[in-house]
């Protein structure tokens, strides 16, 4: 059996997850850009203009702090923060972007497209086109236009064109399926900046490996910090990048112990949820095999989640990997939670989350109990919490007009 | 290895024996409703198609355009499932045993009713198009090794050389030729790329090639029949359908396909 470090295997496969299921016009199009990876990603001048973009453009490495006052609050294990919230653009998803659009350029296409859920994707996918000049077009479900406006008007003002989605849930899942239609039309000059972990071979492994600059900063961070690896990390998990990204490094540590926290929505009892993890079966949606929340029929099922960025019903291949061998554990989180949590961390250590990043937090009212006052948790601050300034308020019942 | 014909080889040969191209007419099952699916396929047949392509709606359809999109919706929010597809299949063999059937549609609805599937040759569907899988890949690698069910693959403009001689391998009943890079529906029609391709395909396999994607008038249809063994219509019956369905009368539909059937004849 390959180490699960070593995955995918040729075909895209993480243990039986993963692969090409892709209509065939997009065939050629994963061959080519899987080849120009594989090529590129040891050639010495593209890693080199990728950390230069990542430390001078980006900002890295991003500090990792320690939490004091929320330690005190949980009175258990020390709690440190990765601080991906502090990166150029408020998210860890611009890793993922320096690197892609420079695969984009190599491969001299002119023309980038990438579908957004919260919006960061959005963001850091028009901020690096803008930055090499190229037309740029972002897929946002019509549901997230509306409770991610601040994220919107930034990709329009950073000159890409926002395409609302309508059809099926007006969610991620419907601006993926238009941005592979899209990709199938225009597939001779068009790149493709998939978001997360999740679609066909090769990109599980590509937007992993671009962010796996954090768990690689982690290791080194954790030994100057503290002197050890992390007892424990944990992220929160929608495709999943941010969490493949910090957990991939330490994958053959097994004394690291890795959580992943989905979106329980209203509740894992209430069906109204975006937990495949917790609650789905394995699947085929946007060409990867996957866990998915799907009825009996095999059709995917409405997902619910108070965060636009984990409100997916699928999520990445390698995830459902770690969860069938028991390298990671997946546990869930609900709404409520997560707006109890965001506020005690924005009063407790003036760091606002994002949404989706609270659900990593109030994974800590689950699991803080388990470890003692000489152990190490951390936490990948995944974003920053500005763009969820209007729904917090909504949800706490305040209008802000 | 000799098989028995199955119904789609039997349609197939006599076609071929009469030098007549193939009309492929898609629809989607369940939109607006099964009851009129079943009319419509029988009409279909008594306008002078030869083979239906049965759409099995899927909640996220990413190879269709707009107008197939939204069928693919309208089946959805009536609960269409394959198990009432097959249901269908079998109302439409009463009547009909001879017109082969072709379940077209995405692999996580396959998969959920994989057992049915395997057994569907036995109440009359006959072969299966699964659009998101690899072309290479044939039924064999979802769990049906069952000869009876014929397994179509689809090669695109941008399909590379040697993978088209690994698809038409693991092919069989025919070969569908995507005519345009882009979704169903889509109006990329080139009819010079595609004679090249298709005429490369016929160097890799015996197997009949039919055309589709883009089809939308008599002439775009009786160019493709020219340089291919059949033609598919899909998006433009679509949008017939929807617009007729309020009163459910459906004879321009037929009389649509009349033309494009007495196109590809001449």
């Amino acid at each position: 059996m390959n180490k699960l470090t070593d995955l995918p295997n040729s075909d895209g496969f993480f243990g039986e997850y993963g692969g090409k299921f892709v209509p065939e016009t997009l065939m050629h199009a994963l061959k080519e850009l899987d080849e120009t990876y594989s090529t590129l990603k040891s050639n010495p001048k593209f890693i080199e203009e990728i950390d230069q973009d990542l430390v001078q453009f980006v900002g890295r490495p991003s500090p990792l702090y320690f939490a004091k006052r929320l330690t005190d609050h949980y009175s258990g294990p020390k709690i440190w923060l990765k601080r991906e919230d502090l990166n150029h653009t408020g998210a860890h998803k611009i890793n993922n972007t320096v690197g892609q659009i420079l695969l984009a350029k190599a491969m001299g296409k002119k023309r980038i497209i990438a579908e957004t859920g919260a919006g960061q994707h959005g963001v850091a996918t028009a901020t690096v086109a803008a930055r090499l000049g190229l037309e740029c077009h972002i897929y946002m479900g019509a549901k997230d236009v509306e409770r991610q406006s601040l994220n919107v008007y930034r990709i329009k003002l950073l000159g890409a064109e926002v395409h609302a989605v309508d059809s099926g849930t007006a969610t991620l899942k419907d601006a993926l399926n238009e941005a592979m239609r899209d990709w199938v039309t225009h597939i001779e000059d068009t790149y493709y900046i998939i978001g997360s972990v999740t679609g066909p071979h090769p990109y599980p492994m590509i937007v992993r490996d671009f962010n796996a600059i954090v768990g690689r900063e982690l290791r080194k961070q954790s030994i100057e910090q503290f002197s050890q690896y992390p007892d424990a990390i944990i992220a929160c998990v929608g495709g999943g990048s941010n969490a493949m990204g910090i957990f991939y490094p330490f994958l053959g540590e097994s004394n690291v112990e890795l959580i992943g926290v989905e979106a329980a929505g209203s509740g894992l009892k209430s069906g109204k949820h975006a937990a495949p993890l917790n609650d789905g079966e394995p699947g085929i949606l946007h060409g990867a095999k996957s866990y998915l929340m799907q009825d009996e029929n095999g059709q995917v099922i409405d997902t619910h989640s108070v965060s636009a960025g984990l409100d997916y019903p699928g999520v990445g291949p390698e995830h459902s990997n770690l969860k069938d061998s028991g390298r990671a554990n997946y546990i869930a989180v609900d709404d409520k939670e997560v707006l109890d949590s965001f506020h005690l961390v924005t009063k407790l250590e003036g760091i606002m989350p994002a949404l989706e990043t609270a659900h990593a937090f109030a994974a800590l009212d689950h699991i803080a109990k388990n470890y003692q006052s000489n152990q190490h948790l951390v936490i990948n601050v995944s974003g920053r919490g500005d763009k969820d300034i209007n729904t917090v308020a909504t949800m706490d019942g305040i209008s802000l007009d | 290895m000799e098989y028995p014909l199955t119904r789609l080889d039997e349609k197939i040969l006599s076609l071929k024996n009469a030098s007549k191209k193939a009309l492929v007419a898609y629809l989607v099952a369940g939109d607006p409703d099964l009851d009129s699916t079943l009319e419509l396929m029988h009409g279909f047949v008594g306008a002078g198609v030869d083979i239906l392509e049965v759409g099995v709606p899927f909640t996220d359809p990413i190879a269709e355009g707009p107008i197939i999109q939204a069928a693919h919706d309208r089946a959805l929010k009536n609960n269409t499932s394959l198990t009432d597809i097959f249901k269908l299949i079998k109302k439409f063999r009463e009547k009909d045993s001879d017109t082969p059937i072709i379940l077209m549609g995405y692999i996580n609805t396959f998969l959920a009713s994989i057992k049915a599937l395997k057994e569907s040759h036995t109440f009359g569907s006959d072969a299966v198009l699964i659009v998101d899988i690899p072309g290479e890949s044939d039924l064999k690698n979802i769990g049906i090794k069952n000869t009876n069910l014929a397994s179509i693959s689809l090669i695109a403009p941008t399909t590379s050389k040697d993978r088209i001689s690994k698809i038409c391998n693991n092919s069989s009943g025919f070969i569908y030729y995507v005519t345009l890079r882009g979704v169903t529906g889509s109006s990329h029609l080139n009819i010079s790329e595609a004679e090249s391709n298709i005429n490369y395909i016929r160097s890799q396999t015996s197997l009949p090639i039919f055309a589709g994607f883009g089809i939308k008038t008599p002439d775009d249809a009786s160019n493709l029949s020219k340089i291919s063994d059949g033609v598919v219509i899909g998006s433009s019956l679509v949008e017939m359908i929807h617009n007729q369905s309020s009163q459910k009368e459906f004879k321009k539909i037929y009389n649509y396909l009349n033309e494009i059937s007495e196109a590809i004849s001449l």
